[in-house]
């Protein structure tokens, strides 16, 4: 004991120094009196309550600390390694190959893709022969390729503006001549504003994220092209379907929607259609009024993808408004592309000022990606004031147009689901076993529950699953058919294509078909004689089968 | 519904034919009256025809003066300094007030200069030039991120909480005392009465939601709005190393901007014009030119679907050859590059780890594969190890299946910070952990490296022991689009699988040319003709370099009609554009160290940021920049490109700036940085003054 006390005394005095230190600094703070009194009464009332809140302060402070981070090594399913444990998982971790060699059918249709020597055009050369062939595949319906004025005026632009613009538009890449196109897409269709994207396939998808969030309903028709299928993908939101361009089942859904709502009275969200004018994959064609109509009663906006169809219908060109008689104005959202419309390059978005000023900010395409070289801005400008200037483009557009389907509706062996009008033509292999392919019924049972595009791929009993493969296997039939259809036209001096698809990656697996897009630049004795050696070949080709 | 303003658009303004248009009227007229009958429609639309071609054929000269030069074309071709015909008539453009018109020392009578000197600065000095190249067998050394003195961080932090109190009480206010202004904020009735249209139907009570929630846009509207100014400033010619802005002003606190009318020229410091390849003359321009006449202007369909020309197989083997990988493929837009191809290399049971910063097109491009996405912290090579031994130990989520594969994707440089990525220690990773490396070059090919091969070339890597190389033509080439690089067994599945095969349109010839005539003449060309010589060179490089390089391009590789000059084709201008570059960046980054400012990035990145911290020096730096005697266009940015606290000036070096063009952005930052109390990196006494930066500018521009 007292051999300890000396020891012990400087260690008591510091421990007195440093608690009145402790002391007279707490004393000092402000407001250190209040929360003294605090825990000493609080104290006295119920020693138990002390100790509960000097838990909760450490908790706090510990929450604090921890790093966010890092959740995923507490997690519950996280398995704790030793370093030697791991080096041997790395060691043993074999991946796949970062991609499989083509399979030989893919293969061989890549290498039959024909490609041209030249410009493309109506008459293009043939790099493979080094013949003309007449061009029933390339999107150039008011022929505006090859225009000798637009090129002048390309070729004057160059030479002021040089070629790319170097950045993005909200980076000094907004040139006049963008804003120019903008303003002529807007007075060409009649409305407020546009916007212009340096891609026509990136614009839809990135139209819809910029307006559509999570929580947010969008109902979609069940064939929209890959673009749309992306946008909606990407924008989180909730989606329903409704039958290939059937508008009845629109407002099924659009019905049960409402009920819905009203059953969980939840906030009021944004609601949206998303269809196509012209169908990319099948040149059907919507019902504009009817969907303008069940838009403004059950308060949808429309966002309207006319990729297919502006620069191809319509007296001048305007689209799907202009063939119903529809104010542009009264879709929300009008989306067109000037590389297929216009022979130029690009895509754009026109509406309201505020829909346009949105996506200025919003859409992540236009932010992130560098505006459109100014040549082919000036190039889609001319075009414009082409079709508005001469609607004997499309007059002689849609002679062609019958008289190529007059040729084909009359081919046993085919079907054609385009619309009449539709310079877009898609061809079927006609079904044997009509019962069989039936486009697989994904109607009122399971649109009304959910249809997230999760289920759409869930199918619900063994029927189902046969059904499904004897599909693919029929598709895989008719697909092997139709590209010997277009090897064989194509040696017979007309290049046809084959729709080209995704398989696997979209929604519903598309019917192979073949798709022609006609041409004003074509005479009407031309397009004719092209489509009576297409279907010669099909005749020949289809009918071998039987 | 039509949002009016009572004002008309900027671009009513710029064109004042289009005010007139019958659009504008009859929309302010009839908001929330009957609208348009079809029939009415139908003769607007005709209306609307007459009304444009009138303007098309009675006053083209006047309406379009921008864009009426086919006289400048041939009368000036010769003269390199003044080319444009249009600028002499205004004698504000034509003065050399600005100091941007001429150089400012006139040519000797041997020097020959190809390029207008507003487009490409001339630039005899050979000392003003350095090779962009990592010092081999050194590790990169660690990007050290500053931070400014505490004061700084804490009224940045006060300055945003300003604004945001500000923002929701005028929001507050606002919706109470002008509901009108708010309205797109607000559910709401269409304004459309569709009982006038289509008697049948009621309105019915409830509305839309709200296009955008005020919530979302609090950012955009409180606190962009205030800086509008800085953003998407409307331009016109080419974007070199000067550029003609179209002057504007707002009178409503940046509601609406409005074009004057006037024109200012700048220095241009902003645009990805790494190699000055933005020109509207030389070797690249006049290929362009010969390329529309020979293809148009489009491809007209997509590469799958009759849209591949001869064109685009020799564009994409050349841009193979150029990156040093077996195959490419072209995609006509460099944010689709990415978000539509890596869906078609990953996708469910596979692992994406990305960079923090990466692009947003990378971010994008992963969402939608369905693959699974870690980060990890930006360009840490130590968090991105211990990731990966995490996530190949616990294999997938909740099941622990092995991953099917993992994908990094890092950036060559990263286009906020400046930073390159490690790509030594990366490679070195990926042997160990056999992920696969996915490099997105947007920034850096043709603006890094000895050859200007990209990071690769300038960490001397063989671009083979990357699996994927992914780059955009509109920067260093001054085109458009992009390109994915790899073995030819992943490229061909990307053709068929990638969705820009099947659905996107195919670049247009015009771009591919000017593509492969920029390339080419970085590249160099070997005629058949000078086989020996040539060979030899390239075998004198070849000593020289650590991995294969493949040297000049064959001549039989390019199209025949490809007929550069020859400054261009013995690839001796590529060269010098590369190394003017490299002498540039450097010169730049460190002479804004040795001022005293805090910069990010590599001193070899031609992407140089200066933090400028608080938001309100933003507009400032901008406009002060702007206002000079010879003014200087920037970007900045901040929140959400950024973090929070630091908001930066980004300054985008070319191979077109003189050294004097860089004096002049060092002088004017020098004097700046001191009204805004900028300089907040080197302690006084070691800081430099602006005539010392200016006098030692070769030890600056040479030094790593």
């Amino acid at each position: 004991m007292n051999s300890s006390n000396p020891t012990l005394a400087p260690l008591f005095s510091f421990l007195e120094y440093t608690l009145t230190t402790a002391q007279t600094t707490f004393d000092k703070l402000p407001g250190s009196a209040v929360i003294l009194r605090y825990v000493k009464s609080s104290h006295q009332n119920d020693p138990g309550r002390t100790l509960l809140e000097l838990i909760l302060v450490i908790f706090a402070i510990r929450t604090l600390l921890q790093s966010r981070t890092r959740a995923d090594r507490t997690g519950k399913h996280f398995i704790q390694f030793s370093e030697k444990e791991i080096d041997e998982l790395v060691d043993e971790w074999t991946p796949e190959p970062l991609a499989q060699p083509l399979p030989t059918t893919e293969a061989a249709d890549l290498a039959a893709v024909p490609v041209i020597a030249g410009a493309n055009g109506v008459k293009p050369k043939l790099l493979s022969t080094g013949k003309t062939a007449t061009n029933l595949a390339s999107f150039n319906f008011a022929n505006l390729q090859g225009n000798e004025h637009i090129k002048q005026r390309a070729i004057e632009t160059l030479r002021k503006y040089g070629l790319g613009s170097c950045g993005p538009p909200g980076f000094y890449g907004t040139l006049d001549v963008h804003m120019d196109l903008e303003n002529d897409i807007a007075d060409f269709l009649g409305t407020e504003a546009a916007i212009l994207y340096s891609q026509g396939f990136s614009t839809v998808s990135s139209v819809i994220p910029a307006f559509c969030k999570r929580g947010d309903i969008i109902v979609a028709d069940r064939a929209v092209n890959f673009a749309i299928q992306k946008g909606i993908q990407i924008s989180r939101s909730t989606v329903r379907w409704f039958d290939h361009n059937d508008l009845k089942s629109l407002e099924d859904v659009l019905i049960s929607v409402e009920k819905e709502r009203k059953k969980r009275r939840g906030p009021l969200t944004r609601r949206f259609i998303v269809t196509e004018g012209i169908f990319q994959k099948d040149g059907a064609m919507v019902d504009l009024p009817k969907l303008i109509e069940l838009k403004y009663k059950y308060k949808y906006r429309l966002i309207l993808d006319e990729s297919y169809s502006f620069g191809s219908v319509g007296r001048t060109g305007r689209g799907l408004t202009e063939v119903y008689n529809v104010p542009a104005s009264k879709v929300d959202m009008l989306l067109g592309s000037c590389a297929i419309g216009l022979s130029a390059a690009g895509g754009f978005c026109a509406g309201s000022r505020n829909v346009v000023d949105h996506q200025r900010i919003n859409g992540p395409s236009f932010v992130f990606s560098a505006s459109m070289p100014a040549l082919l801005a000036v190039s889609a400008s001319e075009g414009i004031n082409i079709l508005r200037n001469t609607p004997s483009i499309f007059e002689t557009l849609q002679e062609n147009v019958r008289a190529a389907r007059a040729i084909l509706d009359r081919v046993e062996c085919i079907t054609i689901p385009s619309h009449p009008a539709s310079p877009v033509i898609h061809i079927y292999v006609k079904q044997q076993y009509p019962g069989l392919l039936s486009p697989v019924p994904m109607s009122a049972s399971l649109s009304a529950s959910s249809t997230s595009s999760k289920q759409h791929h869930s199918l619900h009993s063994a029927k189902d699953v046969a059904r499904e493969s004897a599909r693919a296997a029929e598709y895989l039939v008719e697909e092997r058919l139709l590209q010997e259809v277009v090897d064989e036209t194509l040696a017979q001096g007309v290049i046809v294509t084959r729709a080209k698809r995704l398989p696997g990656q979209e929604i519903v697996e598309p019917r192979p078909s073949i798709r022609l897009a006609l041409t004003s630049g074509l005479t009407r004795k031309e397009t004719e004689r092209a489509v009576t050696v297409l279907k010669g070949v099909l005749v020949k080709v289809l009918g071998k089968r039987r | 519904m039509p949002f009016n303003s009572p004002l008309p658009s900027p671009m009513a303004i710029s064109k004042p034919a289009q005010s007139s248009s019958i659009f504008k009227k009859r929309s302010s007229n009839s908001v929330g009256s009957l609208p348009a009958s079809a029939a009415s429609y139908l003769s607007a639309l005709s209306q609307a025809d007459a009304s444009a071609r009138k303007r098309s054929s009675g006053a083209s000269a006047t309406s379009t003066p921008a864009l009426s030069l086919s006289s400048s074309i041939t009368s000036s071709s010769e003269d390199t300094v003044l080319h444009e015909a249009d600028y002499l008539d205004d004698p504000h453009l034509a003065s050399n007030k600005d100091g941007l018109l001429l150089p400012s020392r006139p040519p000797t009578s041997e020097q020959v200069f190809t390029t207008v000197h507003t487009e490409f600065g001339h630039c005899a000095e050979e000392k003003y030039r350095t090779t962009s190249q990592h010092k081999l067998g050194t590790p990169l050394a660690p990007h050290v991120t500053q931070d400014p003195p505490y004061y700084i961080l804490l009224s940045t932090y006060i300055s945003y909480l300003i604004l945001i109190v500000l923002g929701h009480v005028r929001d507050f206010v606002g919706k109470r005392l002008s509901p009108a202004s708010y309205k797109h904020l607000m559910p709401r009735d269409s304004g459309w009465r569709p009982q006038l249209y289509m008697p049948h139907l009621r309105p019915s009570p409830s509305g839309y939601a709200p296009l955008n929630s005020d919530f979302d846009s609090f950012y955009t509207r409180r606190l962009k709005t205030r800086m509008d100014e800085c953003f998407s400033q409307p331009v016109t010619g080419v974007a070199g190393r000067t550029i003609l802005l179209l002057d504007r002003m707002s009178p409503d606190f940046n509601h609406t901007q409005l074009l004057t009318g006037g024109k200012t020229r700048a220095l241009n410091i902003s645009s990805y014009n790494y190699l000055g390849f933005a020109q509207g003359r030389g070797g690249c321009a006049d290929m362009v030119e010969e390329s529309i006449k020979r293809y148009g202007i489009s491809s007209l369909a997509s590469r799958l679907e009759g849209g591949s020309t001869d064109l685009h197989t020799i564009s994409e083997a050349l841009v193979a050859k150029f990156v040093g990988m077996e195959d490419a493929l072209i995609s006509s837009m460099g944010f689709a590059t990415n978000s539509t191809i890596i869906p078609a290399l990953v996708g469910k049971g596979c692992l994406v780890i990305s960079d923090e910063f990466n692009h947003a097109s990378i971010r994008f491009g992963t969402r939608i594969s369905g693959a699974h996405v870690r980060m990890f912290k930006h360009n840490d090579m130590e968090s991105l190890e211990s990731l990966l031994k995490e996530v190949i130990s616990q294999g997938q989520p909740k099941t622990h299946r092995p991953w099917k594969k993992i994908l990094v994707i890092v950036e060559g440089l990263y286009s906020m910070e400046g930073t390159l990525v490690n790509l030594p220690v990366v490679v070195e990773l990926k042997k160990k952990y056999k992920f696969y490396l996915y490099v997105d070059e947007a920034h850096s090919i043709g603006a890094l490296g000895p050859h200007g091969r990209g990071v690769a070339d300038y960490f001397a890597i063989d671009p083979k022991s990357i699996d994927i190389l992914m780059g955009t033509f509109t920067k260093s080439f001054g085109a458009a689009g992009g390109y994915i690089a790899g073995s030819k067994t992943i490229i061909d599945r990307l053709r068929v699988h990638g969705h820009t095969g099947p659905y996107a349109e195919a670049m247009t010839p015009p771009v591919l040319t000017q593509v492969v005539a920029s390339m080419a003449s970085i590249m160099g060309i070997k005629f058949p003709t000078e086989a020996p010589s040539s060979r030899l060179t390239s075998a004198t490089h070849m000593i020289e370099e650590e991995y294969h390089h493949p040297g000049p391009i064959p001549a039989s590789a390019l199209p025949s009609w490809i007929n550069l000059p020859p400054a261009l084709a013995s690839g001796s201008e590529g060269s010098s554009r590369l190394r003017r570059l490299a002498f540039n960046s450097r010169y730049l980054h460190n002479g804004l160290i040795k001022l005293g400012f805090i910069t990010y990035g590599h001193p070899s990145s031609p992407i140089v940021p200066l933090l400028l911290f608080n938001p309100g020096k933003m507009n400032m730096f901008h406009r002060l920049m702007k206002d000079r005697q010879t003014p200087i266009i920037v970007v900045v940015v901040a929140y959400p490109a950024t973090p929070l606290v630091t908001s930066r000036v980004r300054f985008c070096v070319s191979a077109a700036h003189t050294k004097e063009d860089v004096d002049t952005v060092l002088k004017a930052c020098d004097e700046i940085g001191d009204v805004l109390d900028l300089k907040h990196g080197l302690p006084k006494k070691e800081r430099w003054s602006i005539e010392e930066i200016m006098s030692k500018a070769v030890q600056l521009g040479t030094s790593a």
